[in-house]
């Protein structure tokens, strides 16, 4: 009874003795159980906690890889020796650097040649049978063979920092750079005898063996005594580089602009398609929402019409496409081992390095949120109204009702809540959270799939409410208009439309425009569109009409007419937008010109008789 | 109990060095001489390609560092003269108390002689600072020189560090049991009368 006592206290010290020298020689060889101790030993030391398995022979290493775990289950045979084998794996020259770092997973494009660079054995040698000591001459006899343990312990931990290998273990733990060549290991019990020519070039140091008292505990290393055969070297790689200028994904808006963003409005192509015969649908202009659009109107802050904002600019992950993966086991992937040579127990090798997870994933820029056009719009001057895109077809096709603009369909829908805030204020970050959210959400990435969802119904939910204020705009028109509203942030095209109902020169009336000042209040309320759906949608016909027909008449050549239309005190919220309007007209005859504005005031008549109204022409109030 | 007692190879070195040299040697030893619960601490030299180990207790690193310190400024006194350090370890016994004397014995069961060959090269200024800079002359030989010293120095050290580790190895019998809650045997560093 006693003796087994005995016994199992010394194979429990033989049995902790392998695992340490193991964990040892794992930690001092391996780079990817080194980082991942080295990770948990930062945590354990601000914590000074102490584990169990760290109190054996006195030496404090960390939490034990569940490699360790694994092993020492299989190797349970004590007296079969445990052999670790520290092989440097180096991959041909002519293997694709960028293939591997991309596909670590995959094997070698070239050949990478497999060294056995240190053999270590510990074996618990029992050759005879010797009489156990019992009582306090077995304890003095554990205590001593417990002491010489630890002693060889600390010594062979020196060691394994002044073999060669150490230096090709410390230039793979840094993780500044990749090299064409790997470490991993391989335990066995059974040593594959090493070649003549292998032979020749390695040194053997045995440590002096701990004698127990029923054998003879040792440990024995066989290393390469040089390791400058081997070509090893750090891959070239480039490092993490921030594109400041990056464009984008092929579907970003190319007419966003790029900084310049102090230059104040910049005249941005406005095509006015008027010269198109007055049949045709004349409203029907890419105009308002093109690409160019968004650009001309100068802003408070001009930075939003810039384009990128930093947010976008500084996303950090590399789009160029040699740079590695930034996982910290980016290149230990090679450490995983098929085994090939022979084994005698069952547990053959061990896979060391945990599974690999490349970060390196297409981020998407967040140049939806930052450079949508329709975002950055907001100022108070002259900006013109921001129409929320929602998520819905219709709001799709409300923002590019000229097809011939693609760009405009790779955008994604504008929040409304973007476009609500003041004008002080060029982007909203609730927006911009949203549409990140909203293109993680189309990217298929999902990272909370919950708020995700709830971003996204948000958007919908809120852009069909100021989508519904412009439907009736779009099934009648299917243009947008070309208010300004400068009253407020809100897009209130009640507001708007009212204006441009008195600016136009053919339908002022004196009850109008005595009233504009009253309907002006009346026109925020959003609520009331809806019903008068079909009377918005012809006014906005005539509110565009009149603005035209307006911006005709104030333009250069045509400022020698004396009579003018309106000297309605809103005329001067027009005026922001008529200068920034008359910027983009383009020059044409005035027989052309008056043409077409006779055109449109019959085609206004048409309309307005239909409706019943009272055409009150100002040539008759003359 | 005897004394064991190693003579480490001796190391030709600059004055610049000694602090690393030294430090290297001495807390290798003491790693091999704690046997308490120590939690490693890797240290690379920065001279050399050299990595040694500590037993990462702050009071002995403080006290070795200041021994080290008690040795250079006798080095700087007494230039140019092969010099030692001895570490030894002891145990604390007490005497048979009687009327005049209670003292406490110090048993010692090992010492380590380190030996140093402390070289001022006359082109090189020495001053005491720790880390002097050397006097780089012109061409590519000076340098050669002092690269292929430094290697002949990394080696020697390697050579002795290795010294140690066999010395430990091979003589265990001779060191103490363990005590409870003590991480390290009672140590001394003193530098030699004769050196004196």
């Amino acid at each position: 009874m006693e003796m087994d006592r005995e016994s199992g206290k010394l194979e429990q010290i033989v049995s902790q003795f392998r695992s340490k020298i193991l964990h040892v020689i794992l930690d001092s060889r391996v780079p990817s159980l080194h980082h991942h101790h080295h990770q948990q030993q930062q945590e354990s030391l601000s914590h000074s906690r102490v584990r169990k398995t760290d109190k054996w022979f006195n030496l404090v290493l960390g939490d034990r890889p569940p490699a360790l775990e694994n092993l020492n289950f299989s190797l349970r045979n004590l007296f079969d020796p445990m052999v670790i084998d520290i092989i440097l794996v180096h991959r041909g020259s002519c293997s694709s650097s960028v293939d591997n770092l991309y596909s670590p997973s995959a094997p070698a494009a070239g050949p990478a040649d497999e060294t056995v660079i240190e053999r270590w054995v510990v074996q618990y040698d029992c050759p005879r049978f010797i009489a156990t000591p019992s009582g306090a001459d077995a304890s003095v006899s554990y205590k001593k063979i417990y002491k010489k343990s630890i002693i060889l312990l600390r010594s062979l931990y020196t060691q394994m920092r002044l073999l060669p290998a150490y230096r090709i273990f410390k230039q793979l733990s840094s993780l500044s750079q990749t090299y064409n060549f790997d470490l991993v290991y391989k335990v066995s019990s059974f040593s594959h005898p090493f070649s003549r020519e292998e032979e020749s070039g390695m040194k053997e140091y045995i440590f002096a063996p701990v004698e127990a008292l029923s054998g003879c505990l040792s440990v024995s290393v066989t290393y390469r005594a040089t390791l400058s055969d081997f070509n090893l070297e750090p891959l070239v790689s480039l490092p993490p580089k921030i594109i400041t200028d990056y464009v984008g994904s092929p579907t970003t808006d190319p007419m966003r602009s790029f900084p310049s963003s102090d230059k104040g409005a910049h005249a941005t192509s406005f095509p006015l398609r008027g010269a198109r015969p007055p049949s045709s649908s004349p409203f029907q202009r890419p105009h308002s929402w093109s690409s160019g659009f968004h650009r001309g109107f100068p802003s408070t802050k001009t930075q939003s019409l810039a384009g990128s904002p930093p947010v976008y600019r500084t996303s950090p992950k590399p789009y160029d496409i040699a740079s590695p993966p930034t996982d910290l086991y980016g290149n230990r992937i090679q450490n995983q081992r098929v085994s090939t040579l022979q084994q005698v127990t069952a547990y053959d090798e061990y896979k060391s390095s945990p599974p690999f997870s490349p970060s390196a994933s297409p981020s998407t820029p967040s140049y939806l949120s930052g450079t949508n056009p329709l975002l950055t719009r907001h100022c108070s001057e002259t900006a013109p109204v921001t129409i929320p895109l929602p998520l819905t077809g219709r709001s799709t096709r409300y923002l590019s009702p000229n097809s011939s603009d693609p760009s405009r369909h790779s955008l994604p829908p504008l929040s409304p809540r973007s476009s609500k805030h003041d004008a002080s204020s060029q982007e909203s970050p609730s927006g911009i959270r949203s549409y990140r959210k909203i293109e993680a959400l189309r990217a298929g990435e999902s990272p909370s799939g919950l708020s995700n969802n709830y971003s996204a119904q948000k958007v919908v939910r809120d852009s069909k409410d100021d989508s519904g204020r412009f439907s009736a705009l779009l099934s009648s028109s299917g243009s947008p208009r070309i208010g300004f509203s400068r009253s407020s942030s809100r897009l209130s095209f009640q507001d708007d439309m009212d204006d441009c109902e008195f600016s136009c020169p053919f339908d002022v009336d004196d009850v109008d425009v005595s009233d504009s000042s009253s309907q002006n209040t009346e026109g925020k309320k959003a609520s009331e569109f809806t019903a008068q759906s079909n009377l918005v949608g012809k006014k906005s016909q005539d509110a565009a009409v009149g603005i035209l027909v307006h911006m005709l008449r104030t333009a250069p050549p045509l400022r020698q007419d004396s009579s003018c239309y309106s000297t309605h005190s809103l005329r001067t919220e027009y005026e922001g937008g008529v200068s920034i309007a008359s910027g983009f007209f383009m020059p044409r005859k005035t027989a052309d010109a008056l043409e077409e504005l006779n055109s449109y005031r019959e085609m206004k008549d048409l309309l307005l008789s239909k409706s019943g109204t009272r055409v009150v022409r100002k040539e008759e109030m003359k | 109990m005897n004394c064991e007692v190693c003579q480490l190879k001796e190391l030709e070195v600059e004055h610049f060095e000694i602090r690393e040299v030294l430090r290297c040697i001495l807390h290798t030893i003491v790693f091999h001489r704690a046997l308490g619960l120590v939690r490693p601490k890797d240290v690379d030299l920065e001279l050399f390609e050299i990595t040694y180990v500590q037993c990462g207790d702050v009071e002995l690193e403080k006290k070795i560092d200041e021994k080290i310190d008690h040795f250079i400024s006798w080095v700087e006194k007494h230039p140019n003269k092969k010099s030692q350090i001895c570490l030894s370890f002891y145990e604390v016994k007490s005497k048979q108390p009687s009327w005049f004397t209670n003292k406490t014995e110090r048993l010692y069961w090992e010492q380590w002689y380190v030996n140093l060959n402390v070289t001022q090269h006359p082109k090189h200024h020495s001053s005491k600072s720790h880390h002097t800079k050397l006097v780089v002359d012109p061409g590519e030989s000076a340098t050669e020189e002092r690269s292929c010293r430094r290697a002949m120095v990394e080696a020697s050290l390697r050579e002795v560090l290795f010294q140690i580790i066999k010395f430990v190895n091979e003589k265990k019998d001779h060191v103490p049991p363990i005590s409870e809650g003590v991480i390290y045997f009672p140590y001394e560093i003193t530098i030699p009368r004769k050196f004196q």
